[in-house]
């Protein structure tokens, strides 16, 4: 998908929030465009549910500013409610409700008409397969079905555009994947998505993602684009000892960085040093490997070199 | 309105399928009054009395006689020395004592006024001022005998009659107390409970990013509480009048009237305690703080006028007070409106000003 010259539906202007000493989201600036999924990646604590909470009208705003539609997010609170759909982190179901009570309860909070209401739930219940469970009670569901009808609530009155806060978190990979074709099925009908995220390997689900960490957007972007962002060369290792390689290579100092990577470690050299230094310096350690050479670099190897440009940067 | 609908219905679905609220409105008002309205007595029974005999005349044997006949007193021996009532009261065997001095009846036959002493303990202080009473009317009466015999003295007789409460029986006194209490307690702390557990949930989060607004939702969690409140009270008058056969003698109308006043009040408390908690435990302690400091400064047990000016004053900020008060009075002495137009107006200023509080705090959103 291009979008790159779409509509902008939501964004933020140097955006930042503090509660007390501790800023949460400082100078943050991004936008989100008409029909295109948008990933807001990076650990908790990096200040994703802060953004999110704000963006939504949760929030008052201290610094910087937030539009939806280009309307101030901050002067009409009321717009964003009624026009976005919200899903908070925890996913917020009335446990002793059914499947059906739920999904009306937040139709008729949205002031949806009962029958348009009606045709809305039987389409939502296509789209999650939640029908056979209708009149079951929320508390009775499975985590992922449960994450359904929480995306299902706030579906029932067509909202264009939906903020999800980590909505798949704590869930099975079967479920998290059935839900990423959910909201793929979202975007075709043209509905606007902004999701936070901690798993990096949801970015590449993604149309365009944002790193964040420490408060910061450190770079936003396609994922494909991002990774080609990545400034060095890296190599990886494929070892059954790869604490021990890490070890020694942090030692032997001939890497720029270097961390684990699954079952290995990923590195990228120092300036004037060659792979076949690296490959010395274990032999010399007795440490054996069954993979050495370049290989191409992932989100998540791009987020661990700008965290410690940020470290650096404090 | 819609909207407003929506949550009273969605409330209402999920009262129903609590359990423990249909306890604590049907079952908790018959069990609370029935244990509490038996227990709690200001009346003094079988007080355990000896009686120190230092004359062994006539006369001390005819108050040893006439205190042992009666009901009121467990009378349990004539002693010789003071120094055996010490021993007794020390055990906790005797509640009180009689000393009759040497020389009683001499004395008396010699025109001088000889006293009798009378040890009591004093620990449960209310208990030894009823005892007292007794005693010295009991004393009273026995001299006036005497006086009878010998002479005719014209002295006026002080002859009581109780209103309202005719045989001074406590229950009359404390049941209506309770069902005020426990109007209290549903109301504040369920509401306060209810609130937080939406908030730990994460559905309050929902809420309040959806088109509904806080003054909505307070609307929407005022209205079943205070049916939820008003079915209890109900079933508290009925159970008063069931379980210890106390009629309401004024009008029940307005007496439900002051119960929604009331109930404006404790519910502003509920919903303000759950803006200023964050989990459904704290809001169960802070409920509890205020439901004891309620009830202590509400004149159930001691009457308000008989605290220190200055927590009188305090008593003013506690709408259980008011409403405690007019309970009684509507329910024993059926007292219209218009005496009542205070505490009406006391009661219904802080259920507005709580509600207010707690609708502002509301308002600033999720911090």
């Amino acid at each position: 998908m291009c979008n790159s010259r779409g509509e902008v539906v939501l964004e933020a202007r140097n955006f930042s929030r503090s509660y007390g000493e501790v800023k949460a989201v400082r100078e943050v600036s991004f936008s989100v465009l008409r029909g295109e999924i948008f990933g807001l990646i990076g650990p908790d604590g990096g200040g994703k549910t802060t953004l999110l909470r704000s963006l939504v009208s949760l929030l008052s705003i201290e610094k910087g500013e937030l539009f939806f539609e280009g309307r101030s997010v901050a002067r009409e609170p009321e717009l964003v409610r009624r026009r976005i759909g919200y899903m908070p982190q925890r996913f917020s179901l009335y446990q002793d409700l059914t499947v059906e009570e739920n999904l009306r309860f937040f139709g008729d909070l949205f002031d949806v008409d009962r029958k348009e209401a009606e045709g809305r739930i039987e389409e939502l219940y296509g789209f999650s397969g939640l029908k056979p469970f209708s009149r079951r009670r929320a508390g009775a569901l499975s985590g992922g079905m449960k994450q359904k009808l929480a995306l299902s609530c706030m579906l029932v009155h067509s909202p264009r555009v939906i903020v999800l806060d980590e909505p798949t978190f704590g869930v099975d990979p079967v479920s998290r994947s059935e839900f990423w074709q959910i909201l793929f099925r979202l975007r075709e009908g043209g509905t606007t998505i902004l999701v936070s995220t901690a798993y990096m390997d949801e970015a590449g689900l993604c149309d365009r993602v944002g790193l964040m960490y420490g408060g910061r957007i450190l770079a936003s972007d396609a994922p494909e684009l991002l990774n080609s962002r990545f400034p060095r060369d890296l190599y990886g290792i494929r070892t059954g000892q790869p604490h021990l390689v890490l070890d020694a290579l942090e030692e032997s100092r001939l890497c720029g960085d270097c961390h684990l990577f699954g079952e290995g470690v990923h590195l990228t050299l120092e300036e004037n040093r060659s792979p076949g230094e690296v490959e010395a310096c274990l032999r010399e350690r007795n440490l054996g490997w069954t993979f050495f050479g370049p290989v191409k670099p992932g989100i998540e190897d791009l987020f661990l070199l700008l965290m410690k440009g940020e470290g650096h940067g404090d | 309105m819609g909207r407003i609908k929506a949550l009273v219905i969605k409330e209402f679905r999920q009262i129903r399928r609590t359990r423990a609220y249909l306890g604590l409105i049907f079952v908790a008002p018959f069990v609370q009054l029935i244990v509490m309205g038996s227990a709690i007595t200001n009346e003094v029974k079988d007080i355990p009395l000896i009686v120190v005999d230092g004359d062994h005349s006539p006369a001390s044997r005819e108050i040893i006689n006439r205190f042992s006949a009666l009901s009121l007193f467990d009378f349990r021996g004539v002693a010789d020395s003071t120094v055996r009532a010490d021993r007794l009261f020390d055990r906790g065997e005797i509640k009180a004592a009689l000393v009759i001095p040497r020389g009683f009846e001499r004395d008396m036959g010699r025109g001088l006024s000889p006293q009798i002493q009378v040890l009591i303990d004093g620990v449960d202080g209310n208990s030894a001022g009823v005892s007292l009473g007794y005693i010295t009317s009991m004393a009273g009466e026995i001299q006036k005998g005497w006086i009878g015999s010998r002479a005719t003295g014209a002295g006026a007789e002080i002859v009581p009659r109780f209103y309202y409460n005719p045989g001074l029986e406590s229950k009359l006194n404390f049941v209506p107390g309770l069902i005020g209490i426990l109007l209290f307690m549903i109301t504040s702390m369920l509401t306060a409970i209810n609130i937080v557990r939406e908030k730990e949930l994460g559905t309050l989060e929902q809420l309040m990013a959806t088109p509904l607004g806080g003054i909505r939702l307070i609307v929407g969690k005022i209205i079943p509480f205070t049916v939820l409140g008003l079915v209890q009270f109900s079933v508290g008058l009925i159970a008063a009048r069931l379980v210890f056969g106390i009629p309401v003698a004024g009008n029940l109308l307005l007496l439900y009237f002051m119960a929604l006043l009331f109930i404006m009040s404790t519910l502003g408390l509920g919903i303000f305690i759950s803006t200023v908690t964050s989990t459904q435990q704290q809001a169960m302690f802070v409920a509890w703080f205020s439901m004891i400091f309620a009830l202590l400064l509400s004149g159930f047990f001691v009457p308000v006028g008989n605290m220190p000016p200055l927590v009188q004053k305090i008593t003013l900020l506690n709408p259980l007070r008011y409403f405690m008060s007019v309970l009684r009075e509507i329910y024993l002495k059926g007292t219209p409106f218009r005496y009542l137009l205070p505490e009406a107006a006391a009661m219904g200023g802080m259920g507005i000003g709580l509600i207010t509080a707690a609708t502002l705090r509301f308002h600033r959103r999720l911090e």
